[in-house]
Order: C-alpha cells, then sequence, then structure tokens
C-alpha cells in the first residue's frame, strides 16, 4: 500500500472540503456565540472572570493562533482523543497538549460517509472535522495519542490514522491486578519515548517533576471551583462547565490563574449571598457520554433554562469533572515514583465504563454516591446517545444503585442533532418538575 | 392540547362538569378555543367563571390563556390516581406517543419512560396499519379479536412494520390475524417500557387508544394483568391538568 492511499477515508475534492468547512465553521461560530449569550441571560450575578473562559472558548479565536505560533517556534502539539494519554509527560517534553473529541452536529453526518450511522456520534462527527480539516486543535496536532478505550475510540485513531501519524495506547480493561499495573507501566515508559523522540526533549526527572506540580495546581483551581458548587448555587452548570472543558486547550497555567481568580469572585459572592439563580431550582447531576462544546451543550441548556429550572451542580463526564479531579499523588521525587504515580492517576482513578472486575464498575458508582451525598444532589439525568454501548449497558447497575437511595434518575438518550430538542425539552421538564413536586413535599 | 386532538375538561368542586374535543390540525391554539367554548357552553359557564386553567400536552405552550402548564406524564400522574387511587403504574397511549408512569405511594410521579423517537408504540401505529389492511380504523379492535393464531410483525418503525403486513397480505395471512399481530407488536413495546420501571398490580391505561379492544386485549395478555381504564380515556391528560388548575385555584384562594 503506498503512502498516500488511504484505509478508511473517501477522497474529497479540496472545493468541496473547503466549502464545507465555511459552512459548518461558519454555523459554529453562531452557535458559540448564541450559547455564550444565553449562558449569560440564564446566570444572575455572572462573575466577570467567567468572560476569559467566553473568549478561550472559541474554537477559532485566540487559542489555536497561540498554539501555531508556538509551533512555529519549534513547540510540538500532542493531541489526545481520551484522558489516558499522560499529560504531564507531555508537559515535561515541552510540548502542548490539546484534546480533539468533536461536538459539532453537522460534522457527524460527514463522518457517517466513513462508517455507519450506528457508531456513537461523537467518534462519527471527530471523523468528520477531521474530513473537512474544521478542528483547529486536530489540524495543529503533530501527532494524537488513541486511547484504546470504548471501541468507537479503539477504530477513531485507526481511521485518523489515514492522515496523521497515530500513536495507540491500550488500557488494561481491569484495573485492579498486578499484571495490568506492570502492562500499563510499560505503556507509559513507551509512551515516554515516543514523546522524547517526537519533540527532541529528555523527560528529565527534574522536568516531570515541575510538569506534575503544574497539574497538581490545576487540580487544586479545579477542586476549589466544584467545592463552591456543593452549596447554594453561585454558578451555573454551563458556566462551571465550560471553564473545566477549556482545560483540554487552554494553556494550563494561565487557565490555573484564571480559575483560581474565579473562585475568589465566587467566594466573594457567597459572603455577598448573590446567589446565580433561585435555591428553589432542583440540583441535578449529569452522567454518562461525554458532553462536548459547542454544539454538545443541548442537554445542559435544556436544564438551565427549562421550566421549571434547574441548574447542574455536579457531573461524572470525561469531558468535566473527571478531566481534572484527581491529582498525580507523588511521595518521592524519584523517576520510579514519579511514573508510578502517573501510572495510578490515569488507570487507577478513572471511572469510564470501558472498566469492569468482580465488582463491576465500583469507582464509578462511589464516585457517584460521594457526589449525591455531598452535593446534595436532588436527581441524576443519565444522558447517553445511540452508540454509545458502555454507558447504555452499565445503565441498568447505576440505577439499581441509586434507586436504593431513593435518588430519582432519568435515562435520556439522544444523538447528535438538533432535531430532538423538542421531544427532550418535554422530557427533562418533566422531570425536573417531578423533582421539584418531590421537593415542595 | 394533543398531537392530533384537543380536549378540554371542567371541573366545579372535584366533579367534572364538561368536556370539549377538537381535532389540533394546523391550528391548535384555534381548536382548543373552539373546544373550550363548547365546554363552557356545556357547562353553562362564562370564561370568567373559570378559577385557573393549566394547558398540557405536546402543543402545551400554544394553549391560549392558559395560567399553568404541567408535564404530560406530570398529567397522567394525576388523573390516573384521581381516576384509580391505589394505580401505581399508569400508561398513556396517545396519538404519536406512549408514556408510562411510576408513582411512589404518595401517588407523587416518581419515574416515567416515554417510547424514544417512533410513532410505531402509538396511536398512529394503528392508523398506518389499518390503512395498509384497507379497514376501517374502528375496525381493527373487533377484528383482531376474530383472531385464533398471531403473526409477528417488524413494531420497530412504522414504515418497516408496513411493509411487514404488506408480507403478511401476499402470505394471504388472515386480516384479523394480522390486526392482531399489529396489536401484539404494540404491546410488545409498551409492555417492555412497563417492566422497566417495575409493575405494580393495579395498572391503569389512559389516552385514546385505551378505547381500542384490540390493544386492550394484547396489552393484557402481554402484561398477564387485567387493566384499569376510565370512561373516558381520552380526556384522561386533560382531566389531570384541570386537577392540578384546580389544586392551584384552591391554593390562591387561602
Amino acid at each position: 500500500m503506498s503512502s498516500q492511499e488511504k484505509k478508511y477515508m473517501p477522497e474529497i475534492s479540496q472545493k468541496e472540503v473547503d466549502e464545507l468547512r465555511n459552512q459548518v465553521k461558519t454555523a459554529s461560530q453562531r452557535i458559540m456565540a448564541e450559547n455564550i449569550e444565553k449562558m449569560k441571560k440564564t446566570a444572575k450575578n455572572r462573575p466577570k472572570a467567567m468572560e476569559y473562559f467566553d473568549e478561550v472558548a472559541d474554537l477559532f479565536g485566540k487559542r489555536p493562533k497561540e498554539i501555531q505560533a508556538a509551533k512555529e517556534s519549534g513547540k510540538k502539539v500532542i493531541g489526545y482523543t481520551c484522558l489516558f494519554a499522560p499529560i504531564e509527560m507531555i508537559l515535561a517534553a515541552d510540548a502542548i497538549p490539546v484534546r480533539v473529541n468533536s461536538g459539532w452536529y453537522d460534522t457527524s453526518k460527514l463522518g457517517d460517509r466513513v462508517v455507519p450511522v450506528e457508531v456513537c456520534p461523537v467518534i462519527r462527527s471527530t471523523i468528520g472535522a477531521k474530513m473537512i480539516g474544521l478542528s483547529p486543535y486536530l489540524e495543529l496536532s503533530d501527532v494524537l495519542i488513541s486511547v484504546l478505550t470504548c471501541d468507537g475510540m479503539t477504530k477513531l485513531g485507526e481511521i485518523l490514522s489515514d492522515y496523521k501519524p497515530v500513536w495507540s495506547m491500550p488500557i488494561p480493561r481491569v484495573k485492579d491486578s498486578a499484571q495490568s499495573l506492570r502492562f500499563w507501566r510499560e505503556e507509559l515508559v513507551t509512551m515516554k519515548g515516543q514523546i522524547e523522540a517526537l519533540t527532541g526533549n529528555k523527560i528529565t526527572g527534574k522536568k516531570l517533576k515541575s510538569a506534575i506540580e503544574q497539574t497538581q495546581k490545576a487540580t487544586k483551581a479545579f477542586r476549589r471551583l466544584q467545592d463552591l458548587r456543593k452549596g447554594n448555587p453561585v454558578i451555573m452548570g454551563r458556566d462551571a462547565m465550560l471553564v473545566n472543558q477549556t482545560y483540554m486547550w487552554d494553556d494550563i497555567t494561565r487557565w490555573t490563574e484564571k480559575t483560581e481568580a474565579l473562585c475568589e469572585e465566587l467566594e466573594e459572592k457567597v459572603r455577598r449571598k448573590e446567589w446565580a439563580c433561585s435555591l428553589d431550582a432542583p440540583r441535578v447531576m449529569v452522567t454518562g457520554t461525554p458532553m462536548i462544546w459547542p454544539d454538545n451543550w443541548k442537554l445542559p441548556t435544556l436544564v438551565e433554562e427549562g421550566t421549571p429550572q434547574g441548574v447542574l451542580v455536579a457531573d461524572e463526564l470525561c469531558s468535566g469533572e473527571r478531566l481534572l479531579y484527581d491529582p498525580v499523588g507523588v511521595d518521592e521525587w524519584s523517576m520510579d515514583d514519579m511514573l508510578n504515580a502517573i501510572g495510578e492517576r490515569y488507570l487507577m482513578a478513572s471511572t469510564c465504563p470501558c472498566f469492569t472486575s468482580k465488582d463491576g464498575n465500583e469507582d464509578r458508582i462511589n464516585w457517584m454516591l460521594n457526589k449525591v451525598k455531598e452535593w446534595n444532589i436532588q436527581g441524576v439525568i443519565y444522558y447517553v446517545v445511540r452508540g454509545c454501548m458502555s454507558y447504555a449497558m452499565e445503565y441498568t447497575r447505576i440505577k439499581k444503585v441509586l434507586d436504593k437511595i431513593s435518588m430519582p434518575v432519568y435515562y435520556l438518550d439522544t444523538e447528535y442533532t438538533r432535531e430532538d430538542v423538542g421531544q427532550m425539552k418535554t422530557r427533562v421538564e418533566a422531570f425536573l418538575e417531578m423533582l421539584t413536586a418531590r421537593i415542595d413535599l | 392540547m394533543g398531537t392530533q386532538t384537543v380536549k378540554v375538561v371542567i371541573l366545579k368542586d372535584g366533579k367534572v362538569v364538561a368536556r370539549g374535543k377538537g381535532f389540533s390540525g394546523f391550528d391548535p391554539a384555534n381548536s382548543a378555543k373552539q373546544a373550550m367554548e363548547e365546554a363552557l357552553k356545556a357547562a353553562k359557564l362564562k370564561p370568567s367563571d373559570l378559577s385557573h386553567v393549566t394547558a398540557t400536552g405536546a402543543n402545551m405552550s400554544l394553549a391560549p390563556k392558559a395560567d399553568s402548564t404541567i408535564s404530560m406524564m406530570g398529567a397522567d400522574a394525576k388523573a390516573g390516581v384521581f381516576l384509580f387511587p391505589k394505580a401505581r403504574t399508569i400508561i398513556d397511549v396517545g396519538a404519536e406517543e406512549a408514556r408510562a408512569v411510576r408513582c411512589d405511594e404518595r401517588g407523587l410521579m416518581a419515574e416515567f419512560v416515554v417510547n424514544e423517537r417512533c410513532a410505531a408504540g402509538a396511536g398512529a401505529f394503528i392508523e398506518a396499519m389499518a390503512r395498509a389492511l384497507e379497514v376501517k380504523l374502528e375496525e381493527m379492535g373487533p377484528l383482531s379479536l376474530k383472531a385464533e393464531r398471531a403473526s409477528p410483525i417488524n413494531a420497530s418503525c412504522v414504515i418497516f412494520g408496513e411493509s411487514d403486513v404488506v408480507t403478511l397480505i401476499h402470505r394471504q395471512e388472515s386480516k384479523p390475524e394480522i390486526a392482531r399481530a399489529v396489536f401484539d407488536a404494540m404491546a410488545d413495546r409498551i409492555s417492555s417500557m412497563v417492566h422497566r420501571l417495575g409493575v405494580n398490580p393495579d395498572v391503569a391505561l389512559l389516552g385514546g387508544v385505551a378505547k381500542d379492544v384490540g390493544f386492550v386485549a394484547s396489552l393484557k395478555r402481554k402484561l398477564g394483568l387485567d387493566i384499569l381504564i376510565p370512561e373516558f380515556p381520552e380526556f384522561a391528560g386533560a382531566l389531570g391538568a384541570a386537577l392540578i388548575a384546580a389544586g392551584k385555584a384552591e391554593r390562591s384562594h387561602k
């Protein structure tokens, strides 16, 4: 097979690519602006510090230009699809990490040209985005780390390798065994070597330590923000979700500073009792398939603009709180210890349903039970896009657990489309109404 | 404010005093206005006599002069428990949607499921199948009761279901058997929805499709239970909304 011959991707004329990209980009810019406007309108006393995140949320704005400039000065950009990519190693090699999963609805239709509609739309949309070169972060990536989590992600890396070098990173499906940890550690060592070879920078103990400290600081800021959501709502869920998501592409040190500044402002609001919405709004947690900016903002919008209005105070999403909740915990700063700590942080802490054990995905259950209690959750929305098999299947287990503590949960299935908003609204509002009626008593 | 028809129920001192009905058509707001006028006339009341109006249904946002709204599931729960105080599983099958609601011991909605993205579990499916069989809609039920056995058809989609029916016609299956297959397929879908919620022995069936004897027979067979059906099942959603309105009116008087 010649190097030009594509394994999956169809040949599309440059003219069509340009036309499609311009179309989708224009629509996307409008949608991003609309989403931000709606978020501004919904939140009472919206913090001024959100302005920074509104700006960095612009997928075609300043941040891609900044990365482009860094690339021109010799930096490498490493894209990743799932959260298991060791960010600290990327940072230690002086490269830039960006997550490249797509939240565009329109590009999922383009992905249909390559894979059937039964495939998860997050995957189809990422394929479609690559077909037309839409995503600045995907385009800027010199290489992609494809973590083999669910079936969709496994094949996605294979498909994207038609365009970019792809480093596959298999994960063991059972976490708590000695051979799994050995295997995973080997993967990390291999990844370290690959990153060093690409960047030409050796990941020294000193550099790795400083990178770990950098993400530890980010986690601290991140946890401070999530802790602020435990009490009366001082920030709307969509705003917090936007802050969390921008971590996937922003400069990490700057993101940390801005998040700390936001928290400071929010703490002041708590002192002044300036709440983001009515204290009667039911407190909702979402879990399930990742929700990715900008189009896949449908459910958070329906909850927070619903009649009655709800407020998202927590999530169990790999596009949300799972991004940064767990710090890399190092005891001694030896290379060996740091590698172990990174390994544990990415593998052991993950609540992704791609894992199993003799007790099932216990870590996810414990995470959710803790959230329900500590964040005073009044209802859970279990969100699944069609084709997302692991989340769909694990629902039954999660529901049993939540039933036991009388926690209402609603299974909401949808697609990467705007057309079912009406139907979804009916269901989400009925659920919120049900929660309100229960709170009233 | 249903997808096919608009229904009005007027309550006075906890009793139904009038009902009104009309096709939703292209102008549901106007149909609602007419149905309301009809009901007011039957009750010998003026619009100003209404202390509170609550709307429900797919087009509830279009209801003229509604003081409040309630979700369809909330209205089903309210009406189901009002009509049958022991009922805790309430099924509503309308023209384009089927829903099942589970209520807690206090009679409050605790959980619900809705048929997903397709009318194959709802009234429109029977209509399409009646067309394929070239029988009148109201004949489908009685016809199906004459069947001696059932032939399975695809109920995941109206379109596929219709082509399955055509296949059965070509195989020269009898019309009663095909009609029964249609109801069995619907009942299959709805009973799995109900099973997801957990079945309580007192199951109420609301919505226009509850008037279809064929569907009721199939659903009883699938659930292995008797089913509670009110006298005017198609007005149950409107009744639920009226009960909510009565509650609101009462609270505002206090």
